[in-house]
């Protein structure tokens, strides 16, 4: 298991970073949906997304919709090179071609 | 600005947030437990949710559009008086049903158009929006013609074939174009059918060309609708 990346290893940041690989590149997500995606609550959403983006693997923007701000998320090109190796890790691990 | 932007802005700092850090440590904990089978499992899972949960309200998109054809081109086939419809509906009240399907039809697809992948912002949402807008823009063209045909000469019996038919073209073309976006070969298969019923239609004469959009255009459709949602469910 040392292979494994430990920022991604651990099943909340697992679960958002797969989230947000399912979005193509050049797309954000906001916080908001990605919450109601992942069933988690606020705080604890806030927190993984903190490691993530301390990593450098998650881009935090902030936009305006009219008046009110809201957070976009999207995985960076190292997020989602780290992601990959990941799951290809994984595969690996289980005696896959991959 | 929304509670969850506040959260997400704010550093950890709070009590709130020191219990979930030691709630975070014991769930990484656990995590250790989980076997490379249970994570790659974890992944497959996560992206399958988001997935079916971004493109839910497509089987109600097709479903709605597939329900107003059925029901609106039966009910324009049924007031003509050379069908041999064992329902016979009155003209006014077929334009009326007729009008009213399509006009909801237009009005939920809105809606349901701006829940699918809700949330999303930059190169997919431009093209969202340039594909939502091109209905209206398309239908507004399609319509103009038909009116300019009018004004020309074209009898009644004629625009009977020729709205219907400009109809499913422009749906067709649009469906095809929906699946250059999205990659999807059930809005390919769906646009093909499409083109032939708006193209196919016209030969059969007024009424049975409406019949003809009734059954093969709204009946695809209906048909569409419930292979998206049982592919959706598959997801899981």
């Amino acid at each position: 298991m040392d292979e494994l990346d430990p920022v991604i290893h651990a099943s909340a940041r697992l679960r958002i970073t797969a989230s947000l690989a399912t979005l193509p590149a050049g797309d954000r997500l906001a916080f908001p949906r990605l919450q109601q995606l992942l069933e988690m609550t606020p705080g604890n959403l806030s927190t993984h997304l903190r490691k993530l983006e301390d990593a450098g693997y998650v881009e935090v923007t902030k936009a305006h919709q009219g008046r009110s701000p809201v957070t976009y998320l999207n995985l960076t090109t190292r997020g989602r090179g780290a992601f990959e190796e990941y799951t290809t890790a994984l595969k690996k691990l289980l005696g896959g071609t991959a | 600005m929304t509670h969850d932007d506040r959260s997400a802005a704010k550093p950890a700092d709070t009590e709130l947030d020191r219990e979930l850090h030691s709630a975070l440590e014991l769930d990484e904990e656990d995590d250790s437990a989980l076997t490379p089978e249970q994570m790659l499992k974890l992944v497959d899972d996560q992206q399958s949710d988001v997935v079916r949960k971004q493109l839910a309200p497509i089987p109600w998109m097709l479903g709605v559009w597939g329900v107003a054809w059925l029901v609106g081109f039966l009910l324009l086939w049924s007031a003509a008086p050379q069908s041999n419809s064992l329902v016979t509906v009155s003209g006014p009240v077929a334009g009326i049903g007729f009008g009213v399907l399509i006009g909801a039809a237009i009005a939920a697809s809105t809606v349901l158009g701006i829940r699918i992948g809700r949330g999303v912002q930059g190169n997919s949402s431009f093209a969202g929006a340039v594909y939502g807008i091109s209905w209206a823009l398309c239908g507004t063209a399609f319509g103009m013609v038909g009116v300019a045909l009018r004004n020309n000469g074209m009898s009644y019996e004629l625009a009977t074939l020729y709205f219907p038919s400009a109809f499913a073209l422009m749906a067709g073309t649009l469906y095809l174009a929906g699946a250059a976006l999205w990659h999807q070969k059930s809005q390919l298969v769906l646009g093909i059918i499409l083109l032939v019923t708006g193209s196919v239609s016209p030969f059969f004469g007024a009424p049975t060309n409406n019949l003809v959009m009734a059954l093969l255009g709204g009946g695809t459709m209906l048909f569409m609708a419930v292979l998206a949602a049982v592919r959706l469910r598959r997801t899981v």
